[in-house]
């Protein structure tokens, strides 16, 4: 089947299934609208692989595959048509929505069962997904950023599904507000980049960056860049725009695993490496991307520590891996932020549909200080959560191991990077081992301080499957991508596939030496230690003194409640930024637009009605005056014939 | 100066007199009775211009019949005199006084202008009726008999609407002024 | 002197400037006066007048046509004071009033 028709099918069938399910969004049968949701997306993935293995047969220079349907907009010399590009990195990516996405929408069936409208649940999931296609499947940053906006909406509509609940609501709108500060950004930077170089097209623009030579703070290319990532912040959830990501855990937990985990919030992160030549010729934003991505990775580690909402620890580790991934492509090892990226949708996904499953079974308990124990009542969920824990906290040759120990080797080793960097990059392995063993220690093991009246018990199968497959992705999946210091020395020599799928597609870092394999073994083993010591700690003062934690943070009372209280910064901007704008607001309501603008538009209305009843004086009902205009008008009449 | 001169100088005083009484007369029957006179002078002057017909039935028709029937409605009435017989306003009473004043200079002006189109395109309009006279202007040209011969065949369509307009009017005013059971029904 | 020539003997003009007399007087007591009946008296000085130009043109341009419209001027008018006079009965009988100042119902 021709790659054009292969596409459309993986366009059109989520988009199929938002509309079967939208225009049914008061039924409550879930089992239909779920299973069309999800074969749907099944469908798409399908086509995906489909799609996967015909770029794989062909020869490595040539790998990609265009589809162009129909011409879009066409202003002003600007011509967009409606053209999708199937390469290397988008190839990757639609693996990873569609595929992620069916374990999902399966999930979803078991875990929205008992809800009000699960039809309009589905239909926003499809919604989603199709504008996720959209976005990596774009071949130009407008279409991108259609699909960039659309799944901004899906994720409003989404944290704000139960939207009765004013919090909830306010959480779908604090994301979409957010949200929409960082597309801002990327307006401004696909404003710069059409300047700059007169096409918005990938291809074009990668092509032409090298061309450019100026590299300095001002340059527009700079300037682009930064805007851009700004726009990659929003969706991203990266310091100062990561606010939305903890409170948008309102939304259901399927919800969070597909968008806040696997797919949506990796955008940013996509978007960098669609764009890598351009970034690479902006090293002064590259830089400032990779400093944000570091201290990110450890705001957001060091909040993770302290929380115990079990969806919010997980936020907090959300945003803390994003950062790692900016970190990479700050870097210029964008194969490793891709990398990254696949491996945490697997065990990210798989532990926030974990924690569905608990919360599901707890009777919708989020809170770990009343869980404890549950290994015993849900055995699947455990062990796919344990799974999903060792990925996480980088234990070797699992997925998370062969991901990050890249990340952090390319930090020190990049001629971008630096020291510092890894080492900020080693501390938020160790905080993340912590808070990782401290979630699994509090939620599975230990004594048991579930309350009474609530009896867990294992997920439906329709739930546990999808982790099932999840947790087999986060052992196995590293041995997609292993590092090649790594692969020398394993039996039978693998290469690092994935990089070797990617390399043609993204830039090569300039001035990139040879690698160092004595300074790459000492990495990994300071961070392989650093991980180890975080998780023995946390066992220690969960599992076996469990009286530790109260004696740590009364001694430095100060730095926990700051820390607890995520450092202040939303009651920061609530009390700087937010509230002085809303009271400007009210006061230009106030004084101009009541006072002045109004009164303008009375004003203009009072002439008219002046104007009328001035002319209405004339019929006044007397037929004496009426008389005399007949008079004065014969009068005139005759004047005019007399002197004409 | 001819005697149809002074005659028509006599006439036209009086009609133009009598006619400001009617307006100028608070009494209605007063001005009611000054009409009449003013209709007599009028038929005089139809007569200085040789219409004798029109002259007569002016009188049998406006004198005797349409001021009879003002008349009688005034008696109907029993107003009594008004102490103030014009419409309130200064500025719109002077109005009206400018209006018509421009209207009667407009109107004499397009006369004087009309007529002396009229002389320069024809010679043989005699220019006025003692000349008119001498010229052998015949009155029989203008007799009953040559107005009704041009009324039964130019003007016979519109003669026999006239009639049909003439039934209209009384079906008309007997149907205005109905009063429910009759004349001698009790309200 | 031409100009008492024009004065005293009386032409086409003399009448064309009596008819319009008649006619502005006439006007002047539609305008001026409130009682519903002089009003009507005042409309048909004002018909007298238009008459007096007919037959005046008629007489000067040897047209009988103007007399013939005279006839039906005069038909019309007879036939309007008719039923003008029956709706003034109509009104005083509703009203008890025929001073015009109070009919301004259709005052918009």
């Amino acid at each position: 089947m021709s790659h054009s028709v292969l596409l459309s099918i993986l366009l059109l069938a989520p988009f199929f299934g938002f509309l079967f399910n939208g225009l049914r969004f008061k039924s409550k049968n879930v089992q239909v609208a779920g299973v069309v949701g999800t074969a749907m997306v099944g469908i798409s993935f399908i086509c995906s692989v489909l799609l996967f293995s015909q770029l794989a047969s062909l020869p490595e220079a040539e790998r990609s595959l265009r589809a162009e349907y129909w011409n879009w907009l066409n202003v002003a010399g600007l011509q967009i048509p409606l053209a999708f590009v199937v390469d290397q990195l988008s190839a990757v990516m639609i693996l990873v929505i569609t595929g992620i996405g069916t374990l999902i929408h399966l999930f979803s069936i078991g875990y929205m069962s008992h809800d009000e409208r699960p039809s309009k649940y589905f239909s926003y999931l499809n919604f989603f997904v199709f504008n996720m296609l959209l976005l990596v499947l774009g071949d130009n940053l407008v279409l991108m950023f259609f699909g960039w906006e659309g799944v901004g909406l899906a994720s409003y509509l989404l944290i704000g599904f139960w939207f009765t609940d004013k919090e909830k609501a306010a959480a779908g709108m604090k994301a979409f507000v957010t949200n929409r500060i960082g597309d801002a950004g990327f307006l401004i930077g696909l404003f710069l980049l059409f300047g700059e170089f007169g096409s918005i097209v990938f291809e074009t623009l990668n092509a032409q960056a090298p061309t450019v030579q100026d590299m300095s703070w001002n340059s527009n290319l700079t300037l682009a860049c930064i805007a851009l990532f700004i726009g990659a912040c929003g969706k991203s959830a990266q310091i100062p725009l990561y606010v939305w990501l903890p409170d948008a855990m309102a939304g259901p937990t399927p919800v969070s695993a597909l968008i806040h985990a696997a797919t949506m919030v990796t955008a940013g992160v996509y978007m960098i490496c669609r764009l890598s030549n351009i970034f690479i010729a902006a090293p002064n934003a590259l830089f400032i991307v990779a400093i944000i991505g570091a201290l990110t990775l450890l705001m957001a580690a060091s909040i993770g520590l302290t929380q115990w909402d079990i969806k919010k620890v997980l936020a907090y580790s959300t945003v803390s891996q994003l950062g790692y991934m900016f970190l990479a492509v700050g870097v210029g090892a964008f194969n490793a932020a891709m990398f990254h990226l696949v491996t945490h949708a697997f065990f990210k996904a798989l532990m926030f549909l974990g924690s569905g499953s608990v919360i599901h079974a707890m009777h919708e308990e989020q809170d770990i200080r009343k869980m404890g124990g549950l290994k015993k009542h849900m055995p699947v969920t455990h062990w796919t959560f344990v799974a999903g824990w060792l990925a996480i906290i980088g234990t070797p040759l699992f997925s998370g191991f062969m991901s990050k120990d890249e990340i952090l080797w390319m930090s020190w080793h990049s001629p971008l990077g630096s020291w510092y960097l890894w080492l900020m990059g080693v501390a938020g392995a160790g905080m993340t081992a912590f808070y990782m063993t401290r979630l699994m220690a509090l939620t599975f093991w230990g004594e048991s301080r579930v309350p009474s009246d609530v009896h867990p018990h294992e997920s439906p199968t329709s739930m546990t499957l999808p982790l099932i497959v999840l947790g087999v992705l986060s052992v196995f999946g590293g041995f997609l991508g292993i590092p090649h210091v790594l692969g020398k020395i394993l039996p039978g020599h693998p290469p690092n596939f994935f990089e070797h799928w990617l390399d043609p597609r993204l830039a090569n870092i300039p001035g990139l030496a040879q690698a160092n394999i004595t300074m790459e073994w000492i990495g990994i083993a300071i961070s392989v230690t650093t991980a180890a010591v975080g998780a023995i700690l946390a066992y220690r003062f969960y599992i076996i003194r469990k009286d530790l934690p109260e004696k740590v943070t009364s001694k430095i009372k100060g730095l926990y409640e700051l820390v607890y209280n995520k450092y202040w910064v939303d009651e920061f901007y609530f009390g700087r930024i937010i509230n002085p704008i809303v009271e400007m607001s009210k006061g230009l309501w106030m004084y101009i637009d009541v006072n002045f603008i109004d009164k303008i538009t009375y004003w203009t209305s009072d002439m008219v009605k002046g104007a009328g009843s001035s002319v209405r004086s004339m019929q006044s009902g007397n037929i004496q005056q009426y008389a005399l205009l007949i008079l004065l008008g014969v009068v005139v009449v005759i004047f005019a014939v007399v002197m004409g | 100066m001819s005697e149809l001169d002074i005659l028509f100088y006599i006439l036209s005083s009086m009609s133009v007199l009598f006619g400001a009484l009617v307006v100028l007369t608070s009494s209605p029957i007063y001005s009611s009775l000054y009409l009449v006179m003013s209709m007599l002078s009028v038929a005089g002057i139809f007569m200085t211009l040789n219409a004798p017909f029109i002259a007569g039935i002016q009188i049998i028709v406006y004198a005797g019949a349409v001021l009879v029937l003002f008349v009688m409605v005034l008696m109907l009435f029993d107003l009594k005199r008004e102490t103030k017989a014009f419409t309130k306003g200064r500025f719109s009473g002077f109005l009206k006084l400018v209006g018509a004043g421009l209207l009667c200079g407009f109107i004499a002006g397009a006369a004087y202008e009309s007529v002396s189109l009229i002389m320069a395109t024809s010679e043989e309009i005699p220019t006025n009726i003692a000349a008119a006279a001498e010229t052998g202007f015949s009155p029989t040209t203008n007799s009953i008999k040559e107005i009704s011969k041009l009324l039964f065949t130019k003007y016979l369509f519109a003669f026999e609407v006239l009639g049909l307009l003439l039934l209209v009017v009384p079906i008309g005013a007997v149907a205005l002024s109905r009063v429910a059971g009759g004349t001698h029904a009790k309200h | 002197m031409q100009s008492t020539e024009a004065l005293v003997s009386v032409g086409l003009n003399h009448y064309l400037v009596l008819s319009a007399l008649l006619f502005t007087i006439g006007s002047l007591g539609v305008l001026l006066r409130k009682n519903m009946i002089v009003i009507l008296m005042s409309i048909e000085l004002m018909l007298n007048a238009v008459n007096i130009s007919f037959v005046a043109f008629a007489t000067y341009l040897d047209n009988l046509d103007g007399k013939i419209m005279v006839l039906f001027v005069m038909t019309i008018a007879a036939a309007e004071a008719a039923v003008g006079l029956a709706l003034a009965v109509n009104i005083f009988k509703n009203f008890r009033e025929v001073n015009i100042r109070f009919f301004e119902h259709l005052r918009g």
